[in-house]
């Protein structure tokens, strides 16, 4: 409690007070012109608000490490598939050297994040103790460390061969690897739609059926980008796989902005939905745009200011969605609603005016 | 308690908590009992599941009114008219008990004609001394009743003592005589008619216009509880200090009692009257006292004036001829012999003049006065936070700094041990630290599962504890500091045998002690308590075998019998058995546990009904007999008449059940005993913001002390400085002064700051937010506190006006974790003139929006507070 | 072992705290900090990591009370203690990947401290908003339904410590009948507004944990139709597979065109 500041009441406004007195005991009521009368309304639970509007679902507690490891965890995951793919389809050697080792990079720091999340590094080792396939969490867990394992084999064997030690074994580690880090890195892009999306949060749960496509192509987005001011400028594949999923943030762009209602209102509306929108703006229609000028124009430049503007975009993105999710468990009312993740089932509540008050004076 | 002790012979109260089970209905008033005392509250709970109906009067709705049946806000300290309306609707519909009424109560005494009601002298009763500011009691005598004459300037009558608490004895009216009585209750002087005019215009109407109570829901509440009484119905009612804590509270105490003793109430199962009492050990703390009125076991402390030198007259003038109380002279020889053992002797009257003499009011208020008036050296604060629970905490800090030295021993530092540096004069810069003379030692002391010893707790049983845990470092308990201070005093004045110190070194003080430090054996002490024969120091087996002639001693005669025989400490007993559990530690007297219990049974030794039977005479065994002990001779058989100029408890009939009074009966009337009437008549609070609706010209209690002077001034009536009544209450929350739970993090956390529960009407008033800070001043003092804005304050309409009443707890203050300002620098010390205890539940008050500076601004703007135009 | 629960009757609450308290002491939880709220006298304002127990206070609820001379409006008081639901199905339990979080002989739904690695993932997992990850200490915690208690043959702390058998505590199936006598009971007093709050119709499947109060249940903050996000999951690896797919997909068409 602290003893400072505050209105220290004055001889004028008590005089005032007196005379309110004096009719108020008469008539029992106030209606002094020029008085602000804050007396009441007062907190109050009801059905509508709740219990005083105190929140009912607890806020979710990830702090910045995770929406970074969505982020590092998404483009590592594709990245692997874009290393097994051209191994297999292309001849830049270099594009898949460098994709190995992104993936590698990525899963490398994807764990360290999560460790980070955790506090304590021994912690990381318990969620090796079970497999459980109905906890996204568990999943994401065993994918993570099948796809370091992989990726990092991968990465090693794609190294060694470069200095052309006994090819033979290398190359089959390298494709044996290379694939189960492709395999691992398609569950590493998308099932961390699943995981915040099979959640009590209403914004995340509404979106369950969406996040994991969204976040899978933000993810490729990066990635692709990432590989584009590598040096792989020119490559088309890489062009036309970033084409699609800008185009892809565009339409899921499009589905959020549409739907306008209170569970979606994080991702419009305050700080969550600034980051949200301009992380949608920077993953969809800039690179979709700066690709189209591209494709007309040949200026480089603008590919790359295309690939920035996906990175920036899918890690604004990320960020986007966890503070929406905090936002939206803030919403005291949203949980008391039956179903309240189902578009079908509206239920009109009155907005709740606002008589919760502020405890600090 | 002299309401209870006048009104039924006993000051406490006169059931068990478990008893309210049994119950039809329950009215709880004058307290919060579901948070106050929430473990008794489960069988009110209990009652209102089989269908009792439970009834809540209070001027906020809290925990207890949320579970009752009805809730009736009232104005605070309107509390008589109420309960005069329940009494007056009770006589006007016939709703009382008749046959109860006519042979368990004195309603059919005939008083004396020269009686004059506060009906008829606008507000006084006859015997008003005005200069002396108190009343005479002769006239409020029963008709024949011999006038004790007394000894020096006082009024004559049946007592004089000037002390309250010995009033809890019920017994002074000693010899009443041969009154006259009318079973017919129709002689316009009987108790009864005089009862009736008393409380004719205690109405409905009256209710609604002063209490703030519309009418049909006070009669709805009215049938209710009435008509949950007679032959095969109780009720019972529970009070504590939103009672007890006004002008009138003893007073207030009576109605109730009245009332009880109307519907036949008393001594039934799920009858009587509760008082809820405070600390673990309140009842205790009265029965072995530590007021400076009373000895152990409700015998008055001689005063200097009054009580002479001698021993016989101090016995001839407060025992009484009939009744229980004739046995004065056992338990007075007796406790003396316990103190002074060999040195007292018939010679010296067992050492009577040892004991100190009443000089005046040593009550806490008086000698705190005192103390402020530089009057006092020294200072013991033992178990006590007076900087912040007592009233006008103000004074009494300011007071504590004109000490030489002040000794607290405390589980924590508290307000009182730190008031030379932390307090809000310091604050405000009235007193520096450097400036107080005042020498502190704070003693750290052993908390309660870190000693031996018992609690005698609100139903009079006393229940003994084990030492859980060693007290940690050099943290003792108080039987171990009294015991070593004393051992220490009496080595001193051994060594000077100076008349001073007479009464020390003939004080026996042999206590065996044992352990690492040397704990007096609390056992002991126990069976000094129960009392034994001083020849061989065999234990007696109860009060009964106590002797006058200085052969048995006895440290107070209401427990004895809780340690009958040598290892047989009844209190510590774990046993329960039966509906009332005896077996589970030991209720005085003789482990009764529904007290006057005779009366739950006819005049011709029958219960009243198959549901309500309780005690009973048994025919064929001939004594009585039931579930609980009964509270009556035992073998005395219900046809039994006395002869003539029979003495003691032979002078009473078989069927008189309230045997501490000389009559035997329950009083509705109580002809001496009381400093403020015979009945209770309605006064305003000290402090009002109403006049008083029936007696214009005397709106107060006429005997109340106001010990008003400048440091502890008075809001005049009608004084627009102060327009809302202020009332202050406990959070279960907190304990008290706050000592054990603001510092206690699981406590204070639930309640960590101090506020004010105001109603939305004042809070749009006054343009005060839920949650904001606001300022309430006194002429006393100002403090800051945040609001609580809810409907469960209710705006009333008194007189046609509109009433606002702010509520404060009073827990706070600036240690610990829970902190706020000191609620009690606003109230005032008064005196109820019987026992001497303050106003807390109704004062004026002024209150506005905003924060206190912590500097010398926030007197200033008080002192602007008190100049505005009253 | 038979399944244990609690029935919470809200008509019985006092509002005391001691179950509170109670809970605190025999776990030895921290205190949440000295804030006034200013909502009632509720100044704990919910369950989390260091409040396993909380008594709500909500104002203005049907009671039959008598108002005073000037209010129509009469006022109520309603307490009722919160406390994890133990749920048949609990999301906290089936989204814990470190399997801290374990069902006991007795039903309950107890997180093994020792394991739990304070993936905080439990916290989005409940539908009642009750488990929380303690900042400081880095693991997730919630009522333990006394197991170590109720392992000894002892009540939990709470309901031994409750004056008014407000927290009923034994065999679930026998709550669950004492819980319909009591609607009765309080139906024959006029009472007709109380319910059992006990969601057995939605994915949850029921609770440990059941409650009694008159009134809507949201007031007390209790969802209307509380779910397991399990339930939600088919749908989330659906997407993800058709993500997967694709992505796969693409990445193929895009560098068939560029081979070798
Ligand atoms: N938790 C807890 N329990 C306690 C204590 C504690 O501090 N905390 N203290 C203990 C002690 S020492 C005591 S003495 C008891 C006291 O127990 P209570 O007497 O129950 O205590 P209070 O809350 O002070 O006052 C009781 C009620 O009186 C009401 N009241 C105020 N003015 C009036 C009035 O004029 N008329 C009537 N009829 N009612 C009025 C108040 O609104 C309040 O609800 O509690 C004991 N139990
Ligand atoms: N405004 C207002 N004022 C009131 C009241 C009110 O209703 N309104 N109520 C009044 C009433 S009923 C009461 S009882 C008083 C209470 O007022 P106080 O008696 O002044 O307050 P407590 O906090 O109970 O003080 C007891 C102290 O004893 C300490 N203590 C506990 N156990 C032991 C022990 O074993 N040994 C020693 N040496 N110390 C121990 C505690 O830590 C505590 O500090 O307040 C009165 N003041
Ligand atoms: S604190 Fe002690 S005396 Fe008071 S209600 Fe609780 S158990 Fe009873
Ligand atoms: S209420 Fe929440 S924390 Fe408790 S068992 Fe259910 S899901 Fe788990
Ligand atoms: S925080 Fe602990 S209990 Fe909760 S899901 Fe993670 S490992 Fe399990
Ligand atoms: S069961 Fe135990 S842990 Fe759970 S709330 Fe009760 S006391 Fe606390
Ligand atoms: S202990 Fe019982 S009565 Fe007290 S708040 Fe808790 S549930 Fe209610
Ligand atoms: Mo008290």
């Amino acid at each position: 409690m602290s003893h400072t500041g505050g209105r220290v009441p004055d001889y004028e406004s008590e005089r005032r007070l007196a005379e309110l007195r004096q009719t108020a005991s008469q008539t029992g009521r106030v209606e002094g012109k020029g008085v602000a009368v804050q007396g009441a309304p007062f907190p109050q639970a009801s059905p509508a608000d709740g219990y005083y509007g105190i929140p009912l679902l607890k806020e979710p507690q990830w702090k910045k490490e995770v929406p970074l490891y969505f982020f590092v965890g998404g483009a590592a995951g594709a990245s692997a598939i874009i290393a097994s793919s051209a191994g297999w389809l292309s001849a830049d050697r270099d594009l898949v050297r460098k994709a190995r080792w992104i993936a590698a990079a990525g899963s490398v720091l994807s764990a360290a994040l999560l460790t980070k999340d955790l506090g304590v590094p021994s912690r990381f080792i318990n969620m090796l103790r079970v497999f459980k396939p109905q906890s996204p969490m568990s999943m994401g867990a065993w994918t993570l460390t099948v796809f370091s394992a992989s990726s990092v084999s991968a990465a090693l064997a794609n190294f060694l061969r470069a200095k052309e030690l006994s090819a033979g074994p290398l190359i089959l580690l390298e494709n044996g690897s290379g694939m189960l880090a492709a395999a691992s890195g398609l569950i590493m892009s998308s099932y961390t739609g699943v995981l915040i999306g099979a959640t009590v949060v209403p914004v995340w749960n509404r979106h369950v059926g969406t996040l994991p496509m969204h976040f899978a192509a933000s993810g490729l987005n990066s990635v692709v980008s990432i590989l584009e001011l590598m040096g792989h400028e020119d490559n088309r594949a890489l062009n036309r796989l970033a084409l699609a999923a800008s185009a892809y943030e565009v339409a899921q762009g499009v589905a959020i902005e549409s739907k306008r209602d209170r569970v979606n209102r994080p991702l419009q509306k305050g700080a969550s939905g600034f980051i949200v929108r301009i992380g949608g703006l920077l993953s969809g229609p800039a690179p979709l745009a700066l690709r189209i000028a591209y494709a007309v124009t040949g200026n480089k430049k603008l590919r790359r200011a295309a690939a920035v503007s996906s990175i920036a975009g899918s890690l604004l993105t990320r960020f986007g969605w966890m503070s929406a999710g905090k936002a939206s468990a803030k919403d005291y009312a949203l949980p008391l609603r039956p179903t309240y993740s189902k578009p079908e089932a509206p239920i009109k509540l009155h907005e709740r005016q606002d008589r919760a008050i502020k405890t600090s004076a | 308690m002299p309401g209870l002790g006048t009104s039924f012979g006993r000051g406490g109260a006169t059931t068990a908590q478990q008893d309210l089970q049994f119950s039809d209905a329950i009215l709880i008033m004058g307290s919060s009992m579901a948070e106050n005392h929430p473990v008794g509250f489960q069988w009110v709970i209990e009652a209102r599941e089989k269908g009792a109906k439970v009834i809540h009067v209070d001027p906020r709705f809290n925990r207890t009114s949320a579970m009752a049946d009805y809730w009736l806000p009232l104005r605070a300290g309107s509390d008589i008219i109420f309960l005069g309306a329940l009494i007056n609707y009770v006589l006007r519909n016939e709703k009382y008990f008749r046959e109860y009424v006519v042979h368990y109560t004195n309603a059919s005494t005939i008083l004396r004609e020269d009686f004059q009601d506060t009906e008829d002298l606008g507000g006084l009763f006859s015997g008003f001394d005005a200069e002396a500011a108190s009343y005479s009691p002769e006239t409020w005598l029963y008709e024949g009743a011999p006038v004790r004459q007394p000894r020096k300037g006082k009024h004559a009558g049946h007592s004089d003592v000037v002390g309250g608490h010995g009033k809890d004895r019920g017994g002074e009216a000693g010899d009443i005589g041969e009154h006259k009585n009318d079973p017919t209750l129709m002689h316009p002087r009987c108790v009864f008619q005089v009862l009736k005019k008393h409380f004719a215009r205690y109405s409905a109407e009256l209710v609604e216009r002063s209490c703030g109570i519309p009418q049909e829901k006070f009669l709805q509440v009215a049938e209710a509880y009435t008509s949950a009484s007679g032959p095969d119905k109780t009720g019972a009612i529970c009070y504590a200090v939103g009672w007890t804590q006004h002008s009138t509270g003893v007073q207030i105490i009576r109605a109730a009692a009245i009332l009880q003793l109307l519907l036949g109430n008393i001594g039934r199962p799920g009858g009587g009257i509760l008082a809820l009492r405070g600390h673990a050990t309140i009842q205790g703390s009265t029965d072995i006292p530590t007021l400076y009125d009373i000895l152990p076991g409700y015998l008055p402390m001689p005063f200097f004036e009054s009580d002479s030198k001698k021993l016989s007259e101090y016995i001839e003038k407060h025992s009484s001829k009939t009744g229980w109380w004739s046995n004065f002279d056992k338990y007075i020889v007796s406790l003396l012999k316990a103190w002074y053992g060999e040195a007292a002797i018939r010679e010296n009257e067992f050492g009577f003049n040892y004991l100190p003499r009443v000089t005046g009011d040593h009550s806490h208020f008086g000698y705190w006065l005192d103390m402020a008036d530089g009057k006092l050296h020294g200072l013991f604060v033992m178990g006590q936070n007076p900087a912040v629970g007592a009233p006008n905490a103000r004074l009494e800090r300011r007071a504590l700094s004109k000490l030489k030295w002040l000794v607290v021993r405390d589980l924590v530092e508290t307000e009182t041990a730190s008031f030379w540096k932390d307090s809000p004069e310091i604050q405000r810069g009235e007193m520096k630290p450097q400036e107080i003379a005042t020498e502190v030692f704070f003693l750290p002391a052993a908390g309660h599962a870190e000693k031996a010893g018992s609690y005698t707790n609100t139903q009079r049983l006393m229940q003994f504890r084990e030492k859980a845990v060693d007290p940690p470092g050099d943290c003792r308990g108080e039987t171990w500091f009294m015991y070593h201070l004393g051992r220490r005093l009496k080595a001193r004045a051994e060594s000077e045998q100076t008349t001073r110190n007479a009464a020390l070194n003939a004080l026996t003080w042999d206590y065996r002690t044992g352990g690492q430090h040397g704990e007096p054996v609390v056992e002991e002490i126990v069976a000094e308590i129960n009392g034994y024969t001083a020849a061989d120091r065999t234990l007696v087996p109860g009060y009964k075998e106590l002797k006058n002639d200085g052969s048995t001693a006895c440290g107070c005669w209401i427990y004895s019998g809780v340690m009958p025989k040598k290892g047989e400490n009844k209190a510590r007993k774990r046993e329960p058995q039966g509906r009332y559990g005896h077996g589970w530690g030991y209720a005085w007297p003789s482990d009764r546990r529904i007290l006057y219990n005779r009366s739950s049974a006819r005049p011709d030794g029958k219960p009243w009904s198959e549901r309500k039977k309780l005690v009973w005479w048994d025919e064929d065994k001939k004594e009585w007999t039931g579930f609980d002990t009964p509270d009556f001779t035992k073998t005395k058989p219900p046809d039994y008449q006395p002869e003539k100029g029979a003495k003691g408890d032979d002078a009473l009939a078989g069927d008189a059940p309230f045997i501490m009074h000389p009559d035997g009966v329950g009083w509705l009337w109580v002809s001496s005993g009381l400093k403020d009437g015979p009945l209770p008549t309605h006064y305003e609070p000290l402090e009002s913001v109403t006049a008083n609706p029936l007696y214009p010209s005397h709106a107060i209690s006429p005997v109340a002390d106001k010990k008003e002077r400048a440091d502890n001034a008075y809001a005049h009536p009608g004084d627009k400085r102060f327009p809302y009544i202020l009332s202050t209450y406990r959070l279960t929350e907190h304990h008290t002064a706050g000592g054990m739970s603001r510092t206690l993090p699981h406590l204070a956390e639930l309640q960590p700051e101090l506020f004010a529960e105001i109603s939305p009407q004042l809070a749009i008033e006054l343009g005060i937010e839920n949650g904001k800070y606001m300022v309430l001043t006194t002429p006393r003092g100002i403090i800051e506190l945040r609001a609580l804005v809810t409907e469960r304050i209710k705006t009333l309409k008194i007189d046609g006006r509109h009433v606002h009443q702010i509520f404060v707890p009073y827990h706070f203050g600036y240690k610990g974790r829970a902190v706020g300002d000191v609620p009690n620098d606003l109230l005032a010390i008064s005196e109820e003139p019987n026992v001497r205890i303050m106003e807390t539940k109704a004062l004026v008050c002024n209150a506005k929006p905003g924060r206190l500076p912590r500097n010398k601004r926030s007197l200033a703007i008080w002192k602007q507070d008190l100049k505005r135009p009253a | 072992m038979t399944t244990t629960g609690f029935l919470t009757d809200s008509t019985l609450c006092i509002g005391c705290k001691a179950c509170e308290v109670a809970c605190k002491e025999w776990n030895q939880l921290p205190d949440d900090g000295y804030e006034w709220s200013g909502h009632s006298y509720d100044n704990t304002q919910a369950l989390g990591h260091s409040t396993w127990r909380h008594v709500k206070f909500v104002e203005d609820t049907p009671e039959p009370a008598v108002g005073g001379n000037l209010g129509e409006q009469l006022p109520a008081w309603s307490f009722s203690s919160d406390v994890c639901k133990h749920c048949e199905v609990a999301g906290c339990l089936e989204a814990c990947p470190t399997g801290a979080i374990v069902r006991m002989e007795f039903g309950a739904v107890f997180i093994q401290p020792d394991i739990c690695n304070g993936c905080s993932y439990c916290v989005v997992s409940c539908p009642f908003g009750v488990v929380q990850r303690n900042e400081e200490d880095g693991r997730a915690f919630k009522c333990t339904f006394c197991s170590d208690r109720q392992r000894a043959g002892l009540k939990p702390a709470c309901a031994q410590a409750c004056p008014t058998e407000s927290i009923r505590f034994g065999p679930l199936d026998e709550l669950r009948d004492q819980a319909q006598d009591r609607l009765k009971k309080l139906a024959a007093r006029g009472i007709e507004d109380a319910v059992i709050y006990d969601p057995t119709e939605t994915s949850v499947e029921g609770i440990h944990a059941l409650f009694l109060m008159r009134g809507d249940p949201r007031t007390y903050n209790l969802p209307q139709q509380p779910e397991v996000p399990t339930i939600y999951q088919k749908k989330g690896w659906t997407s993800a597979v058709i993500a997967a797919g694709s992505m796969l997909a693409l990445a193929l068409l895009s560098f068939l065109g560029e081979s070798k």
